[in-house]
């Protein structure tokens, strides 16, 4: 009870209370923009096409009536929070009158598959081999592994995307130049395997970086811990030394990095905008980029709720967990 | 063990699957069948084919949707579409009347008729919603009373007032109002959000699949393709399937052609062309050689003023006139475009029928023309040797000129002449400071802002190179490069002092008046307000009666009539010896082509039709092609 008191109540209210703010703040940040989207689409209608200037005046009352932006800024925040409440995020305004859960329903299990499937990968390769390698930190394989990825880790993301690109679609043409699969979806080999043969090499790319990024970090967290009593202890003891690392020594280097693991999940909701558009791959973060440069307000809308709600409930669970892994927490 | 035989078939079965799939395109078509081109952007709502509805037309409309004619921009001849003859207007321009053609079929089989065409316009024209035709709807609202049927082939369309040029709402530049199937769309409840997922098309080319994530489109060509106004112009099949697929930037689409899996692509810029030339040995553009690029767009590019910015500084027409004398366009055509766009001193593209109609006649008054430097000192500005500067530089740089300078490098232009531009603003008040920058008549440093979208390519080099030839002119430039939506959103409010928008003052087929109306005084806009809010084009604040006089008196004209030609002339000698904008070269497009799996796409030696495939009337190229072996 005093759990739930003084530990899980008052971070359900900070959950609710960033969610408010960033709900309120995701209305009112498109709206400072300088585009404005009714410019936008008559931009597009009459960029080709010669209007008379009636018809033009016609369209853009006509525009801004469909759109939903008649009406003062309180006006359309109440009836935002009306739609928010009610999970209508509304129309797109650049592709008129989809809806924005339509948009964001055929981009996020592209980033939700590309993305969980890289952190976690990247996660496991990056904590298993940082560990092995602060454990035995004098062999050969540590050191050479050391090495490369201190080397890799520090290149900009999108020169290594970029390299890889050229090395395999142009260099080594093995793999596609755009798209996240082959052919119509169903749930046929052809299919399926084409999700993977597309997945690879935007996938590769995020889990190079991921795996160095891990590595280093547990890496230095193993080497401080190598030197702690309770390890000494243990090899004093002359324990296994798979038990020494399993059981002691990477249960104690996992809490922070289980946060960050939490936090990174939560993040995918933001989409992996130059993985996306280097490998031209489907998702999220390219279709909020096309919904800033036109202004298309609901869209914008939608996918921040999104992120917002993915970080905070990330953050949220992290913090609830926390009692569970670690009995300090429990216990205090 | 069983770890290590569990971690090895793991390894083999993600090898397999990566294995197993061959490098190449999406789709299961034999490659000598399928024509691929690319899709200029990517679609964000896939497989909705209600072209009404939506704005996402690009190719689609090309290859499945029909209008009543097309305006082909390179030969500025109107081809048939549905209809089977020119429109034909009673004597007073109050009604128009259709004939179509009777050999058309849906592709379901059902026969176009008159209904079909009356159906559309009312259709549109009672419908809320249909965004894509809002143009349509808000005209046909302004100018239409009513449509009526006569026989299967002939339709009556009734004017509220005189308007010879009604008949462009179904005559492409971009598009044109595409025809509805009133069998198929009748019974659909709401066409405003219904996306068509099936289409019942006109054109010659029918959707069979998509990429639910909006990269690619596939197309078969429909087995009745003689009964489409594509297949009947051009009497040739075409490729049995067509892809549109986006790759992104020039890079990818360079890999993509050399993979052998683009055949077509727009637009590269100049470096990313060289590189395809590199990579693919069968690619190739307008040219087969230098200059390559398509050139006859039918737009221009210019540095336009806000006459209403910097406290009015570019109203005054010496100004203007001492800015274009300060850059210099061999240079900029060269140095900064690689040599491949024509030079135009006027918002009239070169391409062949307009340099007839309006560049050719005009020449003798552009060569005569004089302004006046300041003190009673007549100068003329004209160059007409400009062409054969350039075609010297293309030689000098191992280049063949594939033709007379003129026809391939544009028309003569301003003089490069720092010392009578130095004349004409000292006659104004400028004066030097101590470090030799301009100083205005108030005595503070001139600072210009220019801004210009960087990924709109040809614009940008111009704006470039005119902020490196006024900086060395002595005049401090700010360059500014945002996004293209800010600086469309910048334009419209007047947030800018010069900017690059692209324009034409004539359309393919002569006429001036639908694209030079909007600068009419009466739907001026002052700074500070969108310079759209009445439906204007005027971005440079223009406020001059004068140009109202021009404008009204082409309205009243048959657009095709040589009358409306020199109102037309005039009005442009009257623009051009105002300096209003400083126009400097056409449109050019690297519309690239691979001629490894098909011939017959439009190029300089087989002019017949524009080669530009987005468009609605893109329809011909695609249709003309043939397979290479």
């Amino acid at each position: 009870m005093k759990l739930l008191r003084t530990f899980i109540l008052p971070r359900i209210v900070q959950y609710l209370i960033v969610i408010f703010v960033g709900i309120t703040l995701t209305f009112l940040i498109p709206r400072l923009s300088p585009i404005n989207p009714v410019d936008n689409a008559l931009g597009r209608l009459t960029a080709f096409q010669t209007m008379s200037p009636e018809a033009t005046v016609a369209l853009r009352e006509s525009l801004m009536d469909l759109y939903g932006l008649n009406g003062n800024l309180l006006q359309q925040y109440f009836s935002f929070w009306k739609r928010v409440v009610a999970f209508d995020l509304g129309p797109s305004f650049t592709v008129f009158p989809t809806p924005v859960t339509k948009l964001i329903g055929s981009s996020i299990g592209w980033t939700i598959g590309l993305l969980s499937l890289s952190i976690v990968i990247a996660w496991i390769l990056g904590l298993i081999l940082g560990t092995l390698a602060g454990f035995f930190p004098n062999s050969w394989w540590a050191r050479t592994m050391e090495n490369s990825l201190i080397v890799v880790y520090p290149i900009p993301y999108y020169i290594v995307a970029f390299v890889l690109l050229m090395l395999l679609t142009y260099y080594l043409p093995i793999f596609p130049l755009v798209g996240g699969s082959k052919g119509a979806p169903g749930f046929t080999w052809s299919y399926l395997s084409s999700l993977v043969y597309y997945g690879f090499l935007p996938a590769l790319s995020l889990i190079i970086g991921g795996v160095a990024f891990r590595f280093i970090i547990s890496k230095a967290l193993t080497s401080t811990e190598r030197s702690s009593d309770y390890v000494r202890f243990a090899e004093m003891a002359a324990l296994p030394k798979h038990k020494i690392l399993f059981s002691y020594l990477i249960r104690n280097t996992l809490l922070p990095q289980v946060t960050d693991l939490g936090l990174s999940l939560g993040l995918i909701f933001e989409g992996a905008l130059i993985t996306e558009a280097v490998y031209g791959y489907p998702g999220i973060g390219s279709l909020l980029l096309s919904a800033i440069n036109s202004a298309d307000y609901n869209v914008i809308m939608g996918i921040t709720l999104l992120s917002i709600f993915g970080i905070a409930t990330a953050s949220l669970l992290v913090d609830l967990s926390y009692p569970l892994i670690d009995p300090r927490v429990r216990y205090s | 063990m069983h770890k290590k035989l569990l971690a090895f078939l793991a390894v083999s079965i993600l090898t397999a699957l990566v294995w197993a799939q061959p490098s190449g395109l999406p789709v299961d078509v034999p490659r000598e069948e399928l024509f691929v081109a690319d899709q200029i952007y990517r679609y964000s709502n896939p497989g909705d084919y209600n072209l009404w509805m939506g704005g996402q037309t690009p190719h689609r409309h090309a290859l499945m949707m029909e209008t009543l004619w097309y305006r082909d921009q390179e030969t500025g001849e109107r081809l048939m579409g549905a209809a089977v003859s020119d429109p034909e207007y009673n004597d007073d321009f109050t009604t128009m009347t259709v004939h179509l053609r009777d050999n058309l079929l849906w592709s379901d089989g059902v026969p176009f008729s008159a209904d079909d065409l009356v159906y559309t316009v009312q259709k549109i024209n009672d419908t809320d919603g249909l965004t894509g035709s809002g143009g349509w709807k808000a005209q046909l609202n302004q100018y239409m009373d009513s449509v009526e049927k006569i026989d299967d082939t002939t339709v009556v369309f009734n004017l509220k007032e005189s308007n010879p040029r009604f008949h462009s709402l179904f005559e492409t530049r971009w598009n044109g109002v595409y025809m509805m199937p009133k069998h198929v769309i009748e019974n659909i409840d709401d066409l405003a959000t219904n996306i068509l997922e099936n289409p019942v098309v006109l054109g010659a080319y029918k959707p069979i699949q998509f990429d639910p994530t909006g990269y690619w489109e596939l197309y078969e060509r429909r087995d009745d393709w003689e009964n489409t106004p594509a297949g009947i112009i051009t009497g040739n099949p075409g490729p049995k399937y067509v892809m549109t697929i986006f790759y992104g930037d020039s890079a990818k689409k360079a890999i993509a052609m050399s993979r052998g899996e683009l055949d077509v692509y727009f637009d590269a810029d100049y470096e990313a062309f060289q590189t395809t030339l590199d990579t693919t040995p069968t690619a190739r553009s307008w040219y087969t050689e230098f200059p390559w690029a398509y050139p006859n767009e039918v737009s221009t590019r210019q540095l336009v003023f806000n006459q209403e910015s910097a406290d009015g500084l570019y109203a005054n027409k010496d100004v203007r006139w001492a800015l274009a004398l300060a850059i210099n366009i061999v240079e900029l055509q060269t140095d900064y475009i690689g040599g491949v766009a024509k030079v135009t001193p006027m918002p009239v593209p070169p391409t062949a029928s307009l340099t007839k109609l309006y560049l050719d006649p005009m020449e003798d008054w552009l060569q005569g023309l004089q302004i006046d430097l300041g003190n009673g000192e007549m100068y003329t500005p004209y160059d007409p040797t400009i062409p054969e500067q350039i075609a010297s530089w293309a030689e000098g740089q191992g280049y063949t000129v594939p033709g007379e300078p003129r026809d391939v490098f544009g028309t003569g232009w301003w003089k490069y002449d720092p010392e009578a531009a130095e004349k004409l603003l000292v006659n104004n008040g400028f004066s030097r400071g101590g470090d030799g920058k301009w100083l205005k008549p108030d005595g503070t440093a001139w600072k210009i802002q220019i801004i210009s979208p960087p990924d709109e390519n040809d614009a940008f080099r111009m704006a470039n190179a005119a902020a490196d030839m006024w900086s060395e002119f002595g005049i401090d430039v700010d360059l500014q490069g945002p996004e293209r939506s800010v600086v469309d959103q910048n334009r419209w409010v007047g947030q800018f002092e010069v900017s690059t928008p692209w324009y034409s003052f004539v359309q393919a087929s002569g006429d001036s008046w639908p694209e030079s109306r909007g600068w009419h005084p009466q739907y001026y806009i002052p700074n500070g307000e969108d310079f759209r809010s009445k439906g204007g084009t005027n971005e440079a604040r223009i406020n001059d009666p004068k140009i109202g006089e021009f404008i009204d008196a082409m309205a009243s004209v048959d657009p095709s009539s040589p009358e409306n030609i020199q109102i037309t002339q005039d009005f442009l000698k009257y623009f051009t010896e105002e300096m209003y904008f400083i126009t400097t070269i056409s449109f050019k497009k690297f519309v690239t082509w691979d001629e490894r799996y098909w011939t017959g796409f439009p190029t300089s030696e087989n002019p017949d039709y524009m080669p530009l495939y987005w468009f609605h009337g893109g329809k011909f190229a695609f249709q003309s092609l043939k397979p290479a072996q």
